[in-house]
């Protein structure tokens, strides 16, 4: 490729119905000579002259063998001429091999329709999917209670700190801003009503009993929850995943439970530290906005926040934790194809997630109102 | 004859490491190359900085008329197959083989689509080119990985065991398409290979590494080198003798 540039290109010098082609051949200077091809096709030629060719490359062998296959497909026959040995052999390389169909195959072209049935289909496929791992993990786990040894728990400490210590930083800050988000908003209001000691009752409730918990859930789903699908997707498309079976390991013991089991026990934590950051950030704008004494806030939040509060508050984040990684794994397991196929994996798994935390958090509320708590 | 890439005083290794040092040697236009040595004595990693995909830690690597492998990456002069093919995985066979002919020559669409359909054919996959990389077998992956390779007609391939994973008959034919680049285009071909008879059919020279010496044991050609090298380490490595008991 790279001396192309010092002999001169091949110029054709058409007589009637012939094409000769002289020079060098390459696929650098294929554009002209593929263009010279076509005309040749259009114009009816019977014949290329090769006769002064002296240098022929795989890919003008290509584009000159498309084009006598071009030629029979529309019945009828170019020749090709005075072709030397070296040219002949590489002519020979491209072309079809005796006994193989050369016939091009053609593109799985999807139809619109096509596709937004699949997707739909796909969605449906999804959802019974992850029923059915919950199902498994669940028959999985009394399997397990019997033979809890069997469980891979060497990996629970490092998978705590990465979900847990690795990512309070984050948490602490998000929350914070959210109670002094809250905070200001609320503060702004009351203060026209005259009723400034409840900012501590509105910050304090709705960062224990919502905020805390479904904003810890949804950090720690585009971390943690995204890391473990990617995480796991790229060990199933390498096998490795069935490598751990024909060791004897079965994936759910060796990769599910221990994430599931982390998260379960890190996120509470985490949301426990949201709630006390949170209410901090309502006790800044007190402080600040409406010059109420520290003191004042705190004694209204410890009335205002019965320890009932905190615990559903925390409930609800352990139930958001095993969602987070029941369906991250199982997202990561089922995995097809290569590193397209894991970016598709954890953005599902992102994506599903976050429905699944508002959809269980809609169901707890109306199962806490219906209780009382 | 003229020499196509000069390797001189080359010191290579991972993370301050050496793994082979002062290596020297040079590749002659239209030869078919080929690095031998066990495994894990770092073939690939060599390759790595034939191409310039990674530093040396001493000595350099030319390729003549166009400076440092890194200077002639854009347009690419060599074509490259990697030893796990390293296909890009969200793309068919035939989009992968059409990637760099749509980026660097100017063929109206249709006759990339032709030219990349060509290469397929050559290494036995045109009833695959809508395939995904992924659907389809480890050997197969490897062959689109050579099609890919030889896409733009480069005049510099560099391959990292073409013929591991491939049965005897197609890595014969691999060896017959070796020889024909090799000898009626003059492509030059530098190969890591592990197969004998490949490497005995079709390297012109060779170099055989080891990892204890940390360099290069032997060189020339290698039907030379199996008749009638008096290192034990070649003469093992030419005869398949286990050197176990020699130690
Ligand atoms: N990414 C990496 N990071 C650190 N060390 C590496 C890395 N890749 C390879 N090595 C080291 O370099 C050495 C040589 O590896 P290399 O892949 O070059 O071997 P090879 O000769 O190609 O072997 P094989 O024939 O098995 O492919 C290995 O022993 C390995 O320890
Ligand atoms: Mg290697």
């Amino acid at each position: 490729m790279s001396e192309v540039a010092a002999t001169p290109p091949a110029t054709p010098t058409t007589a009637a119905r012939t094409l000769a082609l002289t020079g060098r051949l390459t696929l650098s200077e294929g554009a002209p000579l593929w263009a010279q091809l076509q005309r040749a096709l259009a114009d009816q030629t019977t014949t290329i002259d090769l006769t002064t060719v002296t240098h022929l490359d795989g890919g003008a062998a290509a584009l000159l063998n498309a084009t006598l296959q071009q030629a029979r497909q529309s019945n009828h026959t170019i020749h090709i001429l005075g072709a030397s040995p070296d040219v002949q052999r590489l002519l020979d390389l491209y072309s079809c091999p005796p006994g193989v169909t050369c016939e091009r195959p053609a593109p799985k072209e999807p139809t619109a329709l096509a596709d937004i049935g699949d997707s739909a289909y796909d969605v449906w496929q999804q959802c019974k999917a992850i029923f059915a791992f919950v199902g498994d993990v669940c028959a999985g786990l009394l399997r397990a209670f019997r033979r809890p040894r069997t469980i891979h728990f060497a990996d629970l400490p490092a998978l705590m700190e990465k979900a847990g210590a690795d990512g309070l930083p984050i948490v602490a800050v998000i929350n914070f801003l959210v109670g002094l988000i809250l905070g200001l908003q609320g503060a702004i209001q009351l203060h026209r009503f005259g009723a400034d000691p409840f900012l501590a009752n509105l910050v304090g409730l709705s960062v224990v009993r919502e905020l805390g918990p479904l904003m810890t859930a949804i950090l720690v789903a585009g971390r943690t929850g995204a890391a473990y699908a990617a995480e796991l997707g790229t060990m199933t498309v390498n096998e490795e995943v069935d490598a751990l079976r024909t060791l004897g390991q079965d994936p759910q013991r060796f990769l599910v439970f221990p994430r599931v089991l982390a998260l379960a026990l890190v996120v509470p934590l985490l949301t426990a530290v949201a709630d006390i950051v949170g209410c901090l950030g309502g006790l800044f704008i007190g402080m600040s906005y409406l010059e109420q004494p520290a003191i004042a806030y705190l004694q209204f939040l410890q009335s205002a926040v019965q320890p009932g509060d905190v615990l559903t508050g925390l409930l609800k984040s352990s139930a958001f934790a095993v969602l987070i990684g029941l369906v991250a794994c199982q997202r990561g397991l089922s995995t097809r194809g290569g590193a397209a196929g894991v970016g598709a994996s954890t953005t599902s798994a992102v994506v599903i997630v976050l429905f699944g935390l508002v959809g269980l958090d809609t169901l707890f509320t109306w199962v806490f109102s219906l209780l009382g708590w | 004859m003229t020499k196509v890439l000069t390797v001189r005083d080359l010191t290579i290794g991972w993370g301050g490491e050496p793994l082979l040092e002062e290596i020297a040697f040079d590749v002659e236009r239209g030869e078919v190359f080929a690095i031998l040595g066990g495994s894990g004595c770092g073939k690939s990693t060599l390759l790595r900085h034939l191409i310039g995909l990674a530093r040396p830690m001493a000595g350099s690597v030319h390729l003549h008329g166009l400076g440092s492998p890194q200077q002639a990456l854009e347009p690419p002069q060599f074509g490259v197959l990697f030893q796990s093919s390293a296909l890009f995985g969200s793309m068919t066979l035939l989009q992968n083989i059409a990637l760099p002919l749509s980026k660097w020559t100017d063929l109206p669409r249709e006759a990339v689509e032709v030219v990349a359909l060509a290469r397929l054919q050559l290494v036995g996959l045109l009833p695959f080119a809508h395939h995904l990389p992924a659907e389809v077998s480890g050997g197969m992956k490897k062959r689109a990985g050579i099609a890919r390779a030889l896409a733009l007609d480069s005049s510099l391939l560099f391959l990292d065991e073409p013929s591991a994973g491939l049965d005897p008959i197609t890595a014969s034919e691999l060896d017959d398409l070796i020889l024909t680049l090799s000898r009626n285009l003059g492509v030059t071909i530098v190969l890591v290979t592990h197969e004998l008879a490949s490497i005995l059919r079709v390297a012109d020279q060779c170099i055989v590494l080891d990892r204890a010496a940390r360099g290069i044991i032997a060189r020339g050609d290698p039907r030379d080198l199996r008749d009638r090298s008096p290192d034990p380490r070649v003469h093992a490595f030419f005869h398949r003798q286990s050197q176990r008991h020699d130690r």
